[in-house]
């Protein structure tokens, strides 16, 4: 009957209307994680752009020692992939574009008769990369989030030490960019050999050049520092991840919130005019049944 | 006006920022002193007490290894010296009970790692580490 469809529709509105509390609520947290992880962007540019000055100005004080650490092998042989995404989902495209972005590089660095080894930040990096056919060699997890410094160096530790033993020849990042509130990038950067751009010889104000002292010596200086410039990359990295995975969300969640609006709205609709008809059958009744017992008379 | 303009920063934030007349620290070569116009440099600190000398009196920092680099700024007569520490603090801001049960700690677990067989496991090494921390911070603390 009328009423039974009724009931149901009720009951639909009232969990769509459940449904949109929990992302209402779920916009709001990332919205204020969103502000929080971009200050926390700002609180490393500090460090960050320190440590590229260190590189760039040992690089320059000896380019024969920085040429030899710094530089890209012609042949590599075997590579690390380290791919980093969240621990969690419902945030839009943030995992999965990065996902594909590294599923892509393995398949290109395959082709061209490289062995890759992986490695993911993130809980849903393992079970994308196994279904598709590809070990994850460790995944880091539980810090996707708010990761710390520590966490970096950690990272930074396991990835770096194939290199060092020279299993791989090559380090590449995959993560996720935040250029901006309303734009984050997938990209794939090199991260061992560290890569220092060309340009900064010419960058260095005339006069200057060569005059720069050391200590320790030069050589000895960039085989310290690349580790160091490494957790620092890695830890921008994932702090740029963390925001984007924010941002991604809330935006996810504002538009699961709309949905859930107009979802509920034209639930509403519906329900009104199940109901309208529901009356307007009874008044049919009402008025039939009389009408009856008035002609009988 | 040759002044000096000193940054010690870490990858989490900017731990102190400002103008200072002189920076003391030491490198793997020794301790040596920034002054204003000081010459480009570029150098590493070994784990040790890095200290400012401010016009308000001196400020000390517990740096747990770092960098540094000293250079001109762009305008004129200001020398630019930035420590970049993946660690440090503010001597004032250490707890000093925290640092010696932090201690205490550490050292439990190399004398528990000791009695084992693996002598240069990677617990070994983070609580050396962890150790050689909380040492730092009490010595720099109680300075």
């Amino acid at each position: 009957m009328a009423g039974g469809q009724e009931r149901i529709l009720r009951r639909r509105i009232k969990s769509v209307q459940a449904t949109r509390k929990i992302t209402k609520a779920m916009e709001l947290i990332a919205a204020s994680q969103i502000a929080r992880s971009q200050a926390r962007i700002a609180a490393n540019r500090p460090y960050r752009d320190g440590m590229k000055r260190v590189i760039i100005e040992a690089a320059q004080g000896d380019p024969a020692a920085a040429k030899k650490l710094l530089e890209t092998p012609d042949k590599v042989a075997t590579a690390v992939v380290l791919v980093i995404t969240g621990d969690r989902g419902l945030s839009g495209a943030y995992n999965s574009s990065a996902l594909r972005a590294g599923e892509r590089l393995v398949k290109r660095l395959r082709d061209e008769g490289t062995t890759v080894r992986l490695f993911a930040v993130g809980k849903k990096a393992a079970g994308f990369f196994r279904f598709r056919g590809l070990e994850v060699e460790e995944s880091f997890v539980g810090f996707a989030d708010r990761p710390s410094f520590a966490d970096a160096r950690t990272v930074a530790g396991v990835i770096a030490a194939p290199y060092v033993a020279g299993d791989v020849q090559q380090v590449l990042l995959v993560s996720t960019r935040f250029r901006s509130a309303g734009s984050q990038v997938v990209d794939i950067e090199q991260l061992l050999p560290l890569s220092v751009p060309d340009v900064v010889v010419d960058q260095a104000p005339a006069g200057l050049k060569g005059y720069t002292e050391f200590e320790p010596e030069v050589e000895q200086l960039l085989t310290y520092l690349a580790p160091r410039a490494l957790e620092s990359e890695i830890f921008s990295a994932l702090l740029e991840g963390a925001a984007s995975f924010h941002t991604s969300q809330q935006r996810a969640m504002a538009a699961a919130t709309d949905n859930a609006d107009d979802l509920g709205q034209s639930l509403t609709r519906i329900m009104n005019r199940a109901r309208q008809d529901s009356i307007t059958t009874e008044i049919m009744e009402i008025v039939g049944g009389a009408e009856a017992l008035r002609s009988r008379k | 006006m040759a002044t000096l303009k000193v940054e010690i920063v870490t990858p989490e934030a900017a731990l102190w920022v400002g103008e200072a007349s002189s920076l003391i620290a030491r490198s793997s070569d020794g301790e040596f002193t920034i002054l204003p116009q000081h010459t480009s440099t570029v150098g590493d600190i070994v784990p040790g007490v890095v200290r400012v000398q401010t016009g308000e009196g001196e400020l000390a920092f517990a740096v747990h290894g770092g960098y540094f680099q000293v250079g001109p700024e762009g305008s004129e007569g200001v020398t630019l010296a930035t420590v970049l520490a993946g660690v440090a603090e503010r001597t004032s801001d250490i707890d000093v009970s925290r640092a010696q049960t932090a201690k205490e700690r550490a050292e439990a677990a190399i004398a528990h790692e000791g009695r084992g067989e693996s002598g240069e496991s990677a617990a070994h090494a983070e609580a050396t580490a962890e150790l050689e921390r909380a040492e730092l911070r009490l010595r720099a603390a109680t300075k």
